[in-house]
């Protein structure tokens, strides 16, 4: 198997995120043909930020780790869908987004409720780790916002895709995603506010 | 704290290395290179879209030609540009949502059900604008058949329409099933207008127009219950 640049494939097994670029569409035409090198370019680059959307959509990590292989084997299934010229981005997170929603009502009808109250206990002390400090826990800083706020924002600000990017994976309207921007923002700012404020009321009774 | 300060935050929590198993990966694309085998992708957007006017124009003109165009015949030249280019819009608009609601990662410029409120008005102002006979006679039994004449004419459309776009991959099946009954409804519609002479306005408001979601809502209703395909 060939190596790829900026591709960590030894022991280590921090991957690079990827930036949104134009440079996945001839992989992805190529994967289109029949090429595995193609396929397995695609698979290692893309494969961090695709399993960063699933952690950060409150999945536990082995739950991240089936959803990453369940979103390849439909990309790999529908792959006759994306079209060259097209953004390559918008169309995998689409494909992902489904699986994770098809996941999410499996997971509804057994546990779901006990696993999000756990998570979302965890934000503000992840959130207190936000001051400066490495290593924040981004599926606990988002968790108090809904599952479409919190998603929109992920791809914006993590995958750094662009509004009209994002609009597309979600299969709504720009103006649409800017609305929920737009709500997201209110809402982190009003729950990392009231953790500060709290934070400066504990400081004055030391 | 402001919109610049959580920035900061979520960028931070954005450098934040994920680890993922090299195995995991080397998995994945083992398990993919068995089937791998070159594919034809889907053709563009304009392309599906003229397939899906051209079927719903051809049904429409089959089933004014065997019921006879009466209407067509009795519309003064003025009604009949308004009444045929407002549905052809109506019917680009919503084939191309069609065609997008199938296609992962498509440009969305309006949601199924905005364009089925706006398309709507529009042709309820057009016709309001026409059709100033406020006279009802045999209201509920002539609508009646203009409706199910309508949504006869739909159903064709709607399959024809679905097994064309089968290749694709409805990611919101009810979704796409409602995009597709609303522009096999604008078929049924047309077919109502070539062929449907009574000209009273609220049989043309209510019983037309009503072809459209009606159609919409039996789209959505088949999509909800069809086997998941992918």
């Amino acid at each position: 198997m060939e190596e790829y640049a900026g591709v960590d494939k030894s022991n280590s097994t921090t991957l690079p995120l990827l930036p949104a670029g134009r440079e996945l569409e001839p992989l992805m035409v190529r994967y289109q043909g029949g090429d595995f090198s193609a396929a397995t370019a695609l698979i290692y680059r893309i494969s961090p930020q695709l399993h960063r959307f699933f952690v950060a959509q409150l999945a536990s990590r082995p739950s991240a780790d089936d959803l990453l292989q369940e979103t390849w084997l439909r990309i790999h299934k529908v792959r006759h869908t994306y079209r060259s010229g097209e953004p390559v981005l918008p169309w995998i997170y689409a494909i992902a987004r489904h699986v994770r929603v098809d996941h999410y009502r499996k997971v509804m009808r057994t546990s779901a409720r006990e696993q999000r109250l756990e998570e979302v206990s965890g934000v503000a002390k992840n959130a207190q780790a936000t001051h400066g400090q490495p290593g924040v826990d981004l599926a606990a800083l988002l968790a108090p916002l809904p599952e479409s706020q919190r998603e929109v924002l992920e791809m914006l600000k993590v995958t750094g895709m662009s509004l009209e990017e994002v609009a597309r994976a979600t299969s709504s309207t720009v103006g649409s995603v800017k609305q929920k921007v737009h709500r997201a923002y209110k809402r982190l700012r009003q729950e990392l506010g009231s953790l500060e404020l709290r934070k400066g009321r504990g400081g004055e009774r030391l | 704290m402001n919109d610049r300060h959580i920035d900061e935050v979520l960028q931070q929590a954005a450098q934040a290395p994920d680890r993922i198993e090299p195995a995991l990966l080397q998995r994945i694309a083992g398990s993919l290179q068995p089937s791998l085998h070159p594919v034809r992708p889907l053709p563009r957007t304009w392309v599906l879209v003229s397939r899906l006017l051209l079927v719903a124009a051809g049904i429409a003109l089959a089933g004014a030609f065997r019921a006879g165009f009466n209407g067509y015949a009795k519309m003064d030249k003025s009604a009949r540009v308004l009444v045929f280019i407002t549905l052809a819009c109506f019917a680009f608009a919503a084939g191309t949502e069609f065609v997008n609601s199938v296609i992962p990662g498509s440009r969305r410029r309006v949601t199924p059900g905005n364009l089925l409120l706006i398309g709507g008005l529009v042709l309820l102002g057009v016709f309001a604008l026409l059709f100033r006979d406020y006279h009802t006679v045999h209201f509920w039994s002539a609508g009646f058949v203009c409706l199910v004449t309508g949504i006869l004419h739909a159903v064709p459309v709607g399959l024809i329409g679905w097994f064309l776009l089968r290749r694709g991959v409805a990611l919101n099946r009810v979704a796409a099933g409602f995009a597709a009954g609303a522009f096999a409804g604008l078929a049924g519609i047309a077919v109502l207008e070539l062929h449907c002479e009574n000209f009273q306005a609220f049989h043309i408001l209510i019983w037309h127009t009503a072809v459209i979601p009606v159609s919409a809502v039996i789209g959505a209703l088949i999509a909800r219950v069809l086997p998941r395909s992918a």
